[in-house]
């Protein structure tokens, strides 16, 4: 997955934040191939969302480089990241609850025909988001609130590739999902990656990552304490990691 | 004391937190002798003050009750009127003339009144998860009305029995020349500074309002709290109410009003914070006097010597200038903004210790941010987006249409007026006064669908329109205005009103319905500053158009079209400003359900976050909606002078009840996120025609006929608010119907939503 001819669709070199006393990321790096799953794992407060929110704009690195293919960036804001295809799928999906799929798809950029929205295109487009992601819903005209939460977060991922992005960071997105849930919400993921998306994973559950992911990052008290890929380890040892985090100087194998 | 801060962002300096009440009393003191220098002989002597603690007695009452529902994360708007209700009961249950009872019965009996509706409030608020203050809105009312109703406006008095009485020495002057009230002030503060500062029910009320979900995981009830809560806050206003008959022997049906504004404004400037969680019970009683110094400052009369000429001979006549008495809540509702405003900006933000550090050339102090000023977190939010099922039943499906209830309602309605009165009701007459009425009210609940759809509240537009009407009206005849720039400076200054409401509430965060009451006090304030002892009537010919009906305007240009014909009857009722409001109606109609504003309205009030996030710049969004609700009472306003040709200081009036209602009972949401312009309309219609039912003149059958007073209406008015948010929360939001049939027919076993057939 990761020969180091290709370029990065995300690199990240040296990052360093602190709040206050606190130093929440030091010095980590961070790759991410495209097309590649990279699941991001440690404990609470092991700087995960921090290093996620630097790289999409909503921190303020301390210092430190952002890459995207291959070009330094400065994002000032969330917003700016998105123009360029890095989106970011929050934990609580940032749904309207009382709109319905294809509005919310659609939401805040609803297709305009002169004055007007253009309810037709928006269902149509709606329509045809859903079935690339392959998740099938009754209807484009159910209120968000009435889903089940798995497709909820279906509705939040059809939203996001609708911006055709380059990279997708999701934010534990099967904590409060039912495993029938899960296991749809990894087939999602699964179909996007087959159409080159790049994605990371925020996840405590450890099988979702293996089951999904190609390459394995760990994170302990802002450092980056070792990088597996999928195919070379096993729960066990990156559980090591997670508790032990003895720094390493190779990362991969 | 207690702190519910996050350990990350500390509580200012113990000492600024202790200054607090110190402050207040220096600037107690300073605006004393500013009275004092201003009117020597009110403010000059030991009475004065000794007079200013009497009159503040019973606010600081009522303060220590309201603090705890303060700190409980509550608002209690009905305290005033529970005074005056406690009053009128006392006085009817004790006058001569009317049950003649003991003064002990009647106390208790108030007491327990008191309690009754802290009780009531409580339930609507915890049990049935109305907003606090739309559930004590409606009370408010509901209140007023009773005392109307009850007294039919008139005074009850007994000075005579009261005579040696020993209940009414609670209203005499006692120990050391103090009046009695003082001493019970004295008392109920100590009670209330104990109770909340040193005992668990204190500690379990700043848990509740700090962090309401931390509380309920510990195993604090918080219903009870905050149910607690609205009964002390009860308990004291029927404390209060009692003081007051003590002491006046006698009874109005004006007693306590306003006094809400009064009391709220004391807790906040005695240190409490909106947000919850925060208060003291000392704090809000030195607030309270503060409050009513400042009141009376206000009321208070400047010595000034004007020249006037009589019969050619100039004289200098010694007069006082003055505020006239409707103007002084527009300054108590700034007071009250301020100082609601005062605690996120100043204290929480750190401003004054940045400030500080910035003069000495110094870092500014780590952690206060503005961010920690944000108070969005107090929305009137109360139900989460949880999965639920989707099932098409016949009921969820007719219940989804949320206008259908409205335009049914209304149907019905006006049927049952056709068969109270079927020689009157369809009449031409009827139709057009029904028009009329209807117009003002749905002219509002257009501008608040938007509002509601954002998940905001608008609860000033009665008072801007009075304020439009009231400016237009003064332009005119005092100014001698061209009706066109009266008209215009007078919409003017209701968008001006919306403004700052927008600005409240987007760029200093405050809640809309704080900011929107604030503007409430303060436009009502100015609207009968303008027109203080004027009678303000006959404006040019060209104006009065507005509020004509549509064939006068007709026959004036000679277009009428021959009487008899339908197009004559039908421009005989419907009026120029029926016909501006269907226009309105149509454009806002079409902008919220068709256009990306409407639809980022509707997005704004089902998830802001998620609104902001999409790109959607929610700030703009409720201040353009607010601004709107503004200008469509600012319209309103105009027209209501232009029809009825003159200004009446009670325009407006009650009418933010009206369009609440309205906007509800049509589909809109008081949590936010749906609302249409049709909906509005159709509930608009509903409430009109409830309140031309109410005051129908219905024959009965043997001939005689039974009109409801006036006064009456207004409690069913309160009431139906209720009904209408009660009925919103549990039908449509929380499915009650469905889980009914779910729970007595249960057809399948818990299947998940995920596998339930569509």
């Amino acid at each position: 997955m990761s020969e180091p001819t290709a370029t990065p669709v995300v690199e990240m070199r040296h990052i360093n934040k602190t709040f206050g006393p606190v130093k929440a990321l030091q010095n980590v790096d961070f790759r991410l191939m495209p097309g590649e799953v990279l699941g991001l794992v440690g404990d609470n407060s092991a700087g995960k969302s921090t290093l996620m929110k630097v790289m999409t704009g909503a921190y303020q690195r301390d210092s430190g480089e952002v890459r995207v293919d291959g070009q330094s960036t400065h994002f000032k804001s969330p917003q700016d990241s998105r123009d360029i295809g890095i989106e970011m799928i929050y934990q609580d999906f940032a749904l309207c609850g009382n709109m319905d799929i294809g509005q919310n798809i659609f939401l805040g950029r609803w297709p305009k025909r002169g004055l007007f929205i253009d309810r037709k295109r928006m269902y149509a487009e709606a329509e045809a988001v859903l079935k690339r992601l392959k998740v099938d819903v009754n209807s484009v005209f159910q209120k968000v609130e009435s889903l089940s939460g798995g497709r909820q977060q279906s509705v939040a991922i059809a939203r996001t590739i609708s911006f055709d992005p380059k990279v997708i960071v999701l934010d534990e997105p099967t904590a409060n999902l039912s495993a029938m849930a899960t296991e749809r919400l990894l087939e999602t993921m699964l179909e996007l990656k087959r159409q080159g998306v790049a994605q990371v994973i925020i996840s405590h559950r450890l099988n979702d990552i293996f089951e999904v992911g190609d390459r394995v990052m760990v994170l302990k008290r802002g450092e980056n304490v070792g990088e597996r890929l999928i195919k070379d380890t096993d729960e066990h040892e990156v559980l090591q990691l997670i508790v032990q985090g003895n720094m390493e100087t190779a990362p991969e194998g | 004391m207690t702190r519910t801060s996050p350990p990350i962002q500390p509580r200012p300096p113990a000492d600024l937190a202790g200054g607090w009440e110190v402050g207040l009393l220096v600037f107690m003191a300073l605006l004393y002798t500013v009275g004092a220098l201003i009117n020597p002989g009110f403010f000059g002597g030991s009475d004065a003050a000794f007079a200013v603690l009497r009159d503040a007695s019973r606010f600081g009452v009522m303060a220590v009750g309201m603090t705890f529902v303060i700190v409980n994360k509550d608002l209690d708007l009905s305290v005033g009127s529970t005074l005056g209700l406690v009053a009128v009961v006392f006085s009817l249950t004790y006058a001569p003339s009317f049950a003649d009872q003991p003064a002990w019965l009647g106390a208790l009996l108030c007491l327990a009144l008191g309690l009754g509706i802290g009780l009531v409030n409580g339930l609507l608020v915890t049990k049935l998860k109305v907003p606090a203050f739309i559930a004590t809105l409606a009370m408010l009312f509901i209140g007023r009305g009773l005392v109307l109703g009850l007294t039919g406006g008139k005074n009850i008095g007994y000075a005579g029995k009261a005579e040696g009485d020993v209940f009414f020495l609670i209203g005499e002057a006692g120990l050391f020349g103090l009046n009695n009230q003082i001493l019970v002030f004295l008392v109920v503060a100590l009670v209330g500074i104990f109770l909340l500062g040193r005992t668990r029910w204190g500690f379990e009320s700043y848990a509740t309002g700090g962090n309401a979900q931390a509380a309920e995981y510990a195993g604090i009830p918080t219903d009870t709290v905050r149910l607690r809560g609205f009964m002390l806050s009860g308990f004291c206003a029927a404390l209060a109410g009692l003081m007051n008959v003590a002491q006046d022997k006698t009874v109005t049906s004006q007693y306590g009003q306003g006094a809400e504004l009064i009391v709220i404004a004391a807790v906040i400037v005695g240190g409490a914070s909106i947000l919850g969680g925060r208060g003291r019970v000392l704090g809000s009683c030195l607030g309270a006097i503060l409050v009513v110094l400042i009141d009376k400052v206000l009321r208070e009369g400047v010595p000034t010597v004007r020249s006037i000429t009589v019969g050619g001979v100039e004289m200098q006549v010694q007069a006082m200038a003055q505020l006239p008495p409707g103007a002084v809540p527009a300054f108590l509702g700034l007071i009250l903004l301020a100082a609601v405003l005062i605690e996120p900006w100043l204290i929480r933000s750190g401003l004054l210790a940045r400030l500080w550090a910035k003069l000495r050339g110094k870092p500014p102090p780590a952690g206060g941010t503005a961010e920690g000023a944000a108070i969005v977190g107090v929305q009137t939010r109360g139900s989460r987006a949880t999965a639920r099922d989707f099932s098409g039943g016949f009921f969820s499906r007719l219940l989804a249409r949320r206008e259908t209830a409205a335009v049914v309602l209304a149907i019905v309605l006006w049927g049952i007026g056709a068969i109270l009165r079927p020689d009157f009701w369809a009449s031409l007459d009827n139709s057009f006064n029904l028009l009329l009425a209807f117009t003002e009210v749905a002219l509002l609940a257009i501008g608040m669908t938007f509002v509601i759809a954002n998940g905001d509240i608008d609860l000033s537009v009665g008072a801007v329109l009075a304020m439009s009407g009231a400016t237009a009206a003064f332009l005119m005849k005092e100014m001698e205005l061209a009706p066109v720039f009266a008209v215009a400076l007078a919409f003017a200054a209701g968008t001006a009103a919306g403004v700052m409401n927008g600005v409240l509430t987007n760029r200093a965060r405050l809640p809309a319905f704080v900011a929107t009451l604030g503007m409430f006090y303060i436009a009502r304030g100015i609207g009968a500053w303008l027109v203080a002892g004027r009678q303000l009537s006959g404006f040019p010919e060209g104006f009065n158009l507005i509020g004509r009906k549509l064939i006068e305007i007709l026959d004036s240009a000679g277009i009428a079209p021959p009487p008899g014909s339908g197009a004559h009857a039908l421009a005989s009722a419907v009026s120029v400003q029926t016909l501006f409001m269907g226009l309105l109606a149509v454009a806002a109609g079409l902008i919220l359900a068709k256009t990306r504003f409407g639809y980022a309205v509707i997005a704004t009030g089902g998830n802001r976050r998620a609104a902001d996030y999409a790109g959607i710049d929610t700030a703009r969004v409720r201040f353009v909606s607010l601004v709107f609700s503004a200008m469509c009472a600012a319209a309103a306003g105009i027209i209501y002078i232009a029809y009825l040709r003159s200004f009446n200081p009670s325009a407006g009036q009650l009418r933010e009840l009206d369009a609440i209602a309205s906007v509800i009972i049509g589909g809109g949401s008081i949590f936010g996120g749906f609302g249409s312009v049709l909906g509005s309309l159709a509930g608009a219609a509903v409430i009109t025609l409830i309140r031309a039912l109410l005051s129908l003149q219905v024959l009965l059958p043997d001939g005689r006929s039974f009109i409801m007073p006036q006064h009456w209406v207004n409690v069913f008015i309160g009431g139906i608010l209720i009904l209408a948010v009660l009925a919103d929360i549990w039908l449509r939001q929380e499915h009650m119907l469905q889980r009914l049939r779910t729970r007595f027919f249960p057809k399948r076993e818990s299947v998940s939503p995920e596998e339930a057939p569509s």
